[in-house]
């Protein structure tokens, strides 16, 4: 999977979880100061993610991940491996 | 008797069951051995029946000790998930499936689904992942919106206090700061089965400063006593006008149910919190018990990482009067 797809893909499940518009949502996007997510909604957004991905993330670390790009960014590092 | 034990007593009676995800943790295996050997409650551990088995078979615990309950068994899956959807409808259900497998969040959606009475957790995870877990899973008391948490104090000549909040909310506002104090005195009113007297603390008495940290205090118990009518707030006060009646009465003019008898003290902030707590008892000789997290609709409690078993027994002992 190439890096625009993971992208367009981070970018659907975000805005499903924080019912945020999917065009608003930019690579920048911070997830609690931007996009309104609240602290708790760090680990649906996790379990999304590792549900539309197939993968299971290391906890702690996927948890520091403050923004859109970077989520991608772990995202990828998980699908490479 | 010190309060733990009257509490243990107590506990006795009511036949609680607790859920201790974190059984990787060898602490979590002996403490649920022990509470189950004092029938202090009915410890329920989650995970894969063979490992837990032959874990608690090496601790030399009896496996009649504890309740397991199959973490993969697709059963529970399915009726946790829909559990978890109908407290949070914007979950589709195969994210609702993930959920679920994390530690926390089975043992949560067990209290949820009533499977369990309370959880207890903290012994492997952070304050915050305990708190995360169970705001998404058995959700807040009515009326609350903020979770937080109290120590009770039991001082060397016996007397009791609770105190709040010393762990979780940093810089309250007065909304938080009336939560705070609202969970406190049911907790207090639970767990000791007399009225609380709930005092808001401050650098000021009843207008003997002005500060928009003492208008913050005066906001706060106006915020309480709507929320909660039936239970007896005040403040602002300095904590001596709250704990003693000859300085209460040179102080006040007018009469305060609460002043000089406080035995819930609500402190401004984290800083005097937790500064009161520990000065309390490593200057004046009292007990801690705590912290014990407060707020949920029904009991989480969280464990210091460095708690030893009898630390989790005591906590859990805790939690159980709060179910």
């Amino acid at each position: 999977m190439d890096r625009a797809e993971i992208e367009k893909r981070v970018k659907k499940v975000v805005s499903n979880i924080l019912g945020v518009d999917e065009e608003k949502i930019t690579s920048e996007s911070r997830f609690v100061e931007d996009l309104g997510a609240e602290s708790v909604q760090s680990l649906e957004l996790v379990a999304a993610f590792e549900a539309e991905f197939d993968i299971e993330m290391e906890e702690d670390a996927a948890l520091q991940v403050k923004t859109v790009g970077k989520a991608v960014d772990f995202i990828e590092k998980y699908l490479k491996q | 008797m010190s309060i733990l034990d009257s509490f243990i007593t107590k506990a006795r009676t009511l036949k609680k069951s607790v859920v201790f995800p974190e059984i990787w943790d060898n602490r979590i295996l002996e403490a649920s051995a022990s509470i189950s050997k004092q029938s202090i409650a009915r410890p329920i551990l989650p995970g894969n029946p063979e490992e837990i088995q032959k874990n608690i078979s090496a601790s030399g615990i009896s496996p009649c000790d504890v309740d397991i309950i199959d973490t993969k068994n697709p059963q529970i899956i399915e009726e946790l998930s829909k559990i978890y959807q109908k407290q949070r409808p914007n979950i589709p259900e195969k994210v609702a499936m993930h959920l679920v497998k994390k530690p926390l969040v089975f043992a949560g959606l067990l209290v949820a689904s009533g499977r369990a009475d309370a959880m207890v957790a903290g012994a492997a995870s952070t304050t915050a992942e305990v708190i995360q877990a169970a705001s998404l899973t058995v959700g807040y008391q009515q009326g609350i919106k903020s979770p937080s948490s109290f120590f009770i104090m039991e001082m060397p000549d016996s007397r009791i206090f609770f105190y709040a909040d010393c762990a979780v909310n940093i810089s309250p506002d007065s909304n938080t700061l009336a939560d705070i104090a609202v969970s406190t005195a049911r907790s207090y009113r639970k767990m000791m089965d007399s009225e609380p007297l709930v005092a808001f603390l401050s650098f000021s008495s009843k207008g003997s400063a002005s500060h928009p940290d003492v208008d913050k205090v005066i906001k706060a118990v106006e915020i309480a006593r709507s929320k909660d009518p039936d239970t007896a707030y005040d403040g602002e006060f300095q904590v001596d006008t709250a704990i003693s009646e000859s300085v209460a009465q040179k102080k006040l003019k007018e009469p305060s149910r609460v002043a000089g008898r406080a035995n819930v003290l609500i402190f401004p902030d984290l800083d005097a919190g937790n500064i009161a707590y520990k000065i309390t008892q490593y200057l004046a000789g009292a007990k801690a018990y705590g912290p014990i997290l407060q707020g949920f609709a029904k009991p989480v409690s969280d464990l210091s990482r460095g708690a030893k078993p009898s630390d989790i027994v005591g906590v859990a002992t805790i939690t159980c009067l709060l179910s």
